[in-house]
């Protein structure tokens, strides 16, 4: 009985937190920053949906973006046919109109699922990559969904429902925390562990990899759904291969597994980089500085890991790299500024935002492969210590 | 059903011939290119995700090169003879060096990591090119060289069936006359004096003369079509010569060398042949230059000698993405299957245009990988390694 | 013939080859390999490097398909089956080559093999229903259970890779154990123990059949590890099965003699 209290708690809690969001960005965020807000959760919902796939269960997945793009459409789609001739309210058809978005990316989730069980790693990651593409490539020619011009989602919200936003977000992330407290979780962890050992135990490897294909490409639909109406319009050109890569970074970032981890990247990637749009100029100098100090710390934190055995120097490596590569940032752009032909050239904010998370790969690989947070979690994990 | 639509689409079975030449042509291109990807993943057994970005800056580097001899000018013919051979040696020489600092300060580090964290670094670098290269290259509006540098832009054309005998001679004969009232009607047109409105003889004989000629055009139209033929435009055939040049040095190379040997041993197995005392580093430092030059020559000549071809960073996206569905078509870390890969690649690709689904054309290259990976995860040449446990 | 034996006799075979072959391009890594094994066995496969052991193993679990012959397990013929089939009917193993889940803990490992017959559905897990909590509670028990018989309770926490080699092996046997196998296979247990660590898990891998009532198949090159253990010993040499018997009869056996002294042992 207890526990249905609990539970019933929580889940006020959780939609209580939703709507609490909700006030505080309209009542006291700028139009742009509710925006984020929102893009946020959307990110959330992706990153980590794409983390059950990628790092939980260990299948390369690279076209995340594609049933982002299935959801969206699918539910634009049913939109534009249905919503004149039905009852319901937009209020009650919007989270419907993600349901079906949900629905649709599954079963395209099941289709790519299905490649998965017979290919490794790195061919999974082009076959994922190519169905994105071709995914993309069908929607710019097919005529019911706008070709390349797009299609207008008609109604789409009147004001931002940022609480249905992150009540997707929450759910995704209690799914997967869910899927982790018990033993069915392990058995995921295990497919990506080793997959003839896992089947050897009595794991079905087959349904856990269609397992986390299904339900992570459900949570990328609906978010696509959420999308079709928050935007009204949609287009081939908002799932191109940068979104799965975007979305890719934020699991690698937070380290493959770690969903907390995923979470924190989702929001620090998909809010930092678009402050970037706003600013008009950046000069050359100050890239070619930022790119010298990066190449400069990565040797360092390479060469205290390798070379460097007292545990002191060892400790201060990141933050140390980190500061000593903004100091000689800021430092290189005032010297480079010197020279005409870096001082005089500048460019705009939005054409650095992709570079900074192919930067983000790389150097993360280079000096971290294990991600932000590694496998670890914040704040739970009952099941995973011997001791309750 | 499918040839319901063939004919709906109003596919001409004459123009077949020539497509499966066009393909082959194009094919030889993603040859080219998927020998790079197939040589790293056998050595590796990395999917070089920025092999498509050292195609693209082996582009760059001919337009740059061409910029140097030619500056604003249209290159004059007679200087190619040492202008082509000097842009196709810097590509190659640049692409190279790029494969060769990627592996060295990006690949190498992370040889002991598991593999997928190398994989991302690869993707990491590949977008890293694409974006990064915006900043510092030029991309607005879309360079080309082939609008200065324009050699062999005609084209040649065979017949495989002549066209039928009444056709033809009806076209030459209109051609006869549509040659006489041209020349009735310049003559004319020179005698009338300048700013002085042609009189009503003028007109008439230009209208004497535009009906000729369209006359004439329309029996050569309808002689052609009765044949069968295949224009290749002299550039491509160059392209597809210098291709297969190559591909017999990179034979000779792999088969008979010492390099090659090492390379060949490496790909077999990375860890005897480390013990057996084959320098692991050197020969992949080998593997890079080979397969980056490579992806640098095929860089420079489509550029250059494909019409209509504009660069930006994004140039090796698509071609880079083929490319490895070629590779793995053929059987991925086997030489021969990638040559075979992307001529079949080529190939499909035109049969889709041919069939009138030109549209999604770019799609199946990745129809095509996902039937293999099913059905043939090995490729054609290749063959699945089953794990020991 | 003691009594105990011949009761074993007349029980039923839990496992059967009967004319088992594979092979791989032109090897025939096993050839025409019959044997059956009662219930209660404690059988023993032994035979020089590259004989064919492991891939026999390979045959029985589904990893790799025969190419002609049968695997029997009780009636059941097992040809074809999918590796966690076989597993959810009642055979487990251990790898040569260890193969433990190295990023996750001992526990954790053996957790994943004890959820093999849950009853909780898989909804109930990602709704986190109560079902699922309790479900999970008694396999984690159970686990912790298993790791006590394998002397391995203090190193729960650990995850697997930092585990040394010894502890490893006995984990891959906890973990065998949890999917509460009727017969289990064990492959190379021993190798790479000291004498004393060795001497310890034969008096488990007994334990193991009389206290838990498994059938054990065990690889084992180490031979006074298999002569004082296994009861039964099937010897294999290029694929093919050169001897079967007691442990008195092998050893005396002038072709396992040859067999090992033609590799120079
Ligand atoms: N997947 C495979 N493909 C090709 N050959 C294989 C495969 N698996 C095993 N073999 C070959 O089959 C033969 C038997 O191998 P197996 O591993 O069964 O030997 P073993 O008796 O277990 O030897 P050891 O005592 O060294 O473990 C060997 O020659 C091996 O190379
Ligand atoms: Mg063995």
């Amino acid at each position: 009985m207890s526990f249905w209290i609990r539970r019933l708690a929580s889940i006020a809690l959780a939609v209580g937190g939703c709507f609490l969001i909700d006030w505080f960005a309209k009542e006291n965020l700028k139009d742009f920053i509710v925006r984020l807000v929102v893009l946020a959760a959307l990110y959330i919902t992706l990153a980590v949906s794409l983390n059950l796939i990628n790092g939980i269960t260990g299948q390369f997945s690279i076209g995340h973006a594609a049933f982002y793009q299935v959801g969206a459409y699918a539910a634009g789609l049913a939109t534009v046919t249905f919503y004149k001739s039905q009852p319901l309210g937009l209020a009650l058809w919007i989270p419907l109109m993600m349901l079906v978005g949900g629905v649709t990316a599954s079963v395209a989730g099941l289709v790519v699922g299905l490649p998965s069980l017979r290919l490794r790693g790195d061919y999974l990651a082009i076959v994922t990559l190519g169905f994105g593409e071709i995914i993309r490539i069908v929607t710019q020619n097919l005529k019911v969904v706008g070709a390349a011009s797009g299609m207008a989602v008609e109604p789409k919200m009147s004001t931002p429902m940022i609480w249905l936003a992150w009540l997707l977000a929450i759910t995704s992330i209690a799914v997967c925390r869910n899927l982790l407290q018990t033993a069915h979780g392990l058995g995921f962890l295990a497919v990506r562990e080793d997959e003839i050992a896992s089947s050897a135990m009595g794991v079905n490897v087959t349904r856990t990899k269609v397992a986390a294909f299904v339900l992570g490409s459900a949570f990328a639909g609906m978010a696509g759904g959420f999308l079709a109406h928050y935007e009204g319009f949609l287009i081939p050109t908002m799932f191109t291969m940068d979104v799965s890569f975007i979305i890719l970074t934020m699991v690698v970032l937070g380290g493959s597994g770690s969903v907390t981890g995923s979470v924190i990247a989702a929001i620090l990637l998909s809010t930092l980089p678009e402050f970037l749009r706003d600013i008009q100029q950046i000069s050359m100098a100050g890239l070619v500085a930022a790119a010298i100090s990066i190449i400069a710390g990565v040797v360092a934190v390479r060469y205290v890991s390798q070379h460097v055995h007292t545990p002191s120097t060892r400790r201060i490596a990141y933050p140390g790299a980190i500061i000593g590569s903004i100091i000689l940032t800021v430092v290189l752009s005032k010297v480079l500024a010197f020279i005409p032909t870096l001082a005089n050239a500048s460019t705009d904010g939005s054409r650095i935002r992709l570079v900074i998370f192919a930067v983000t790969l790389v150097v993360l690989m280079l000096v971290r492969p294990q991600g932000l947070l590694g496998h670890r979690e914040f704040g739970w994990g009952s099941l995973r210590r011997s001791e309750a | 059903m499918a040839v319901d639509h063939l004919f709906a689409a109003g596919v001409n079975f004459g123009s077949l011939p020539a497509q499966v030449v066009n393909g082959i042509l194009i094919g030889s291109l993603y040859a080219l290119i998927a020998l790079g990807y197939t040589m790293v993943y056998g050595v590796l057994r990395l999917i070089n995700f920025a092999h498509g970005e050292v195609y693209m800056l082996g582009a760059y580097t001919a337009l740059f090169v061409s910029w140097l001899i030619y500056g604003n000018q249209v290159a004059p013919v007679h200087t190619f003879w040492w202008a082509l051979p000097t842009m196709l040696l810097a590509s190659m020489t640049v692409s190279a060096l790029v494969g060769v600092i990627l592996e060295r300060f990006a690949y190498r580090p992370l040889r002991n990591e598991p593999r997928i964290a190398s994989l991302i670094t690869a993707i990491g670098l590949s977008l890293l090119l694409q974006f990064g290269g915006q900043l510092f290259l030029p991309v607005a509006p879309p360079p080309n060289i082939n609008a200065k540098v324009n050699p062999y832009s005609d084209s040649m054309t065979f017949y495989l069936k002549p066209p039928a005998k009444p056709l033809a001679d009806k076209a030459s004969s209109l051609e006869a006359e549509a040659t006489a009232t041209e020349k009735a009607y310049n003559e004319a047109l020179s005698g009338v004096p300048s700013g002085e409105e042609p009189g009503p003889t003028v007109t008439a004989l230009r209208n004497n003369y535009f009906e000729a000629r369209n006359a004439y055009e329309e029996a050569k139209g309808a002689a052609a079509n009765s044949g069968v033929s295949v224009t290749i435009p002299k550039g491509q055939l160059i392209m597809f010569v210098v291709t297969m040049f190559l591909m017999a040095i990179l034979r000779h190379l792999v088969m008979f060398t010492k390099q090659g040997r090492a390379m060949r041993a490496v790909s077999h197995d990375f860890d005897s042949a480390s013990l057996m005392g084959i320098n692991v580093n050197s020969t992949v430092t080998f593997t890079f230059i080979l397969g980056s030059a490579l992806a640098g020559a095929g860089a420079m000549m489509s550029a250059t000698f494909i019409s209509g071809v504009k660069i930006d960073t994004f140039y090796g996206l698509l071609p880079g993405v083929k490319a490895f569905v070629a590779a793995v078509l053929g059987g991925i870390g086997n030489i021969p299957g990638a040559v075979l890969g992307g001529l079949l690649m080529g190939v499909a690709e035109s049969l889709v245009i041919w069939v009138g689904w030109g549209d999604y054309k770019d799609a199946v290259a990745f129809l095509i990988l996902i039937g293999v990976l099913m059905f043939r995860p090995g490729g054609l040449l290749g063959s699945a390694k089953v794990e020991k446990v | 013939m003691g009594l105990a034996e011949e009761v074993r006799g007349l029980s039923q075979a839990v496992l059967t080859l009967d004319k088992a072959t594979i092979r791989f391009g032109g090897l025939f890594a096993v050839r025409d390999v019959s044997f059956s094994i009662q219930s209660g066995d404690l059988f023993g496969l032994i035979g020089p490097n590259g004989a064919g052991k492991t891939t026999c193993f390979n045959l029985i679990t589904g990893v790799y398909k025969p190419t002609a012959g049968v695997v029997k397990f009780g009636d059941t013929v097992l040809n074809g089956q999918a590796p966690n089939r076989i597993c959810e009917m009642g055979i487990a193993r251990t790898f040569q080559n260890i193969r433990l889940f190295s990023s996750m803990s001992a526990l954790e490992n053996v957790v994943v093999a004890g959820s093999l017959r849950q009853k909780s559905s898989f909804i109930s897990a990602l709704s986190y229903l109560p079902s699922a909590i309790k479900e999970t509670g008694e396999i984690r028990a159970r686990a912790l259970e298993l790791l006590k018989v394998m002397d391995l309770e203090d190193i729960a926490d650990v995850r697997s890779c930092d585990l040394p080699y010894g502890k490893q092996r006995r984990l891959e046997i906890a973990r065998a154990m949890a999917t509460d196998p009727t017969l289990l296979l064990l492959d190379e247990p021993a190798a790479g123990m000291n004498p004393q660590e060795s001497e310890q898990l034969m008096r488990t891998v007994r334990r193991i059949r009389d206290e838990f009532g498994k059938t054990v198949l065990l690889i084992e090159h180490d031979m006074k590890f298999v002569m004082n253990l296994c009861e039964r010993i099937v010897v294999l040499d290029h694929g093919v099965e050169i001897a079967s018997g007691g442990p008195a009869e092998i050893r005396n056996n002038p072709k396992v003699i040859e067999a090992y002294l033609g590799e120079a042992v």
